[in-house]
């Protein structure tokens, strides 16, 4: 209950102070949230599997979202940038769908 | 592939499966400290954050990048108007030009067989005016072609076209108002079609100066007639071929030679 409660509030916070993110981190942002959707998949797959540990979870969102940014951003100074924002969203929209097609079936059986 | 295998195959992080074979081997009981908790918390937090700031930076970015296509139209726009008003410009020095030059070479023999040259040549190459009976074919894409790219007239027809008219004995043509010399170029840019470098609206209205009773049928009989005839009827661009009386044709403004010089 309580993540919902804070993703709810995060989602709240940012809406309503309209915080500016700094120019050089704008491009790094959406491939942070395909990072960090992933780690949530995961998160609530292993919640529902019964082997969820909070330490875990926490330490595999902030370096998912981190290592995400990162190769994106080595990409850039190298000029493959955006084959490898491709190639990570590609992974890791892979993991979201296994993951949520995973928590389908254990919440609805089917 | 293997690779791909392994991501479907260890979808979570695996140190959730370690830390739980750790727990039950300890058999501890799972205590629930409240900094963890708060953790937890936070880090949702975080990710909520993330969301919305994406999502309200996106949506704050769409009218900027709106405005900046304005401008940058706005800016084709006025840089079009001037080369119009300096294209004027240029036909109006170039009849000072021809008026000075008759008025220089009176008396003398050997300028005034150049002039004469030079206003034979002239009509032909494009560099004067020229007014005659002839065809005025236009051409356009064909109905949906907004959402269907197939069926819209390409730079290649419209050079296929005119190659036609001047293979079926046209002495003069001009695209859209623009007069075709040796040195104008028929290309797409983008979307659209450039003649002389000058990008065209649709529809493409194509005038030519030759005899109007035999160009119809001579350009009929050419490959390009039957390019268009398909065209016409296979994709449903219209393509409609009407005698005129008489056309005027402009001269072409960017006829400048810049590296030839004449020579024996």
């Amino acid at each position: 209950m309580l993540p919902l409660i804070g993703l709810l509030l995060g989602i709240a916070v940012g809406l309503l102070l309209e915080p500016t993110l700094p120019l050089v981190l704008q491009p790094y942002l959406p491939i942070a949230i395909v990072a960090a959707m992933d780690a949530l998949f995961g998160a609530f797959r292993a919640y529902l599997e019964g082997i969820f540990s909070d330490r875990v979870f926490v330490t595999s969102f902030i370096s998912n979202v981190l290592i995400a940014a990162l190769i994106v951003w080595i990409g850039d100074q190298i000029g493959v940038g955006s084959q490898l924002s491709t190639a990570v969203v590609v992974v890791l929209g892979i993991r979201i769908f296994t993951n949520a097609a995973a928590i389908r079936r254990a919440l609805f059986h089917a | 592939m293997d690779l791909l295998r392994q991501i479907t195959d260890q979808p979570i992080d695996p140190d959730y499966a370690t830390v739980a074979a750790r727990r039950s081997a300890d058999r501890t009981q799972p205590r629930r400290r409240p900094t963890r908790r708060w953790a937890i918390a936070l880090t949702a937090v975080l990710a909520g954050a993330m969301f919305s700031v994406a999502a309200v930076q996106t949506t704050q970015r769409a009218p900027l990048l709106a405005t900046e296509r304005d401008e940058l139209i706005a800016r084709i726009v006025h840089a079009e108007a001037r080369q119009d008003e300096q294209r004027t410009q240029i036909a109006q020095l170039d009849r000072e030009t021809n008026r000075l030059r008759r008025t220089a070479v009176q008396g003398d023999a050997e300028g005034e067989a150049r002039l004469a040259e030079i206003n034979r040549i002239a009509p032909i190459v494009g560099a004067a005016a020229v007014k005659g009976p002839g065809v005025l074919v236009t051409v356009d894409d064909a109905p949906g072609s907004d959402t269907d790219t197939g069926d819209r007239v390409l730079d290649v027809d419209l050079q296929i076209l005119v190659n036609g008219l001047w293979r079926a004995g046209a002495e003069a043509i001009s695209v859209n108002g623009h007069r075709l010399s040796g040195l104008t170029a028929i290309r797409g840019a983008g979307e659209a079609i450039t003649v002389d470098y000058r990008s065209l609206t649709r529809p493409y209205r194509v005038a030519a100066i030759g005899d109007p009773r035999t160009l119809p049928a001579s350009f009929a009989e050419t490959s390009a007639g039957a390019w268009w005839i398909d065209l016409s009827r296979n994709r449903g661009m219209s393509f409609t071929v009407s005698g005129a009386q008489k056309l005027t044709l402009d001269p072409d403004p960017g006829l400048v030679l810049r590296y030839a010089r004449p020579g024996r």
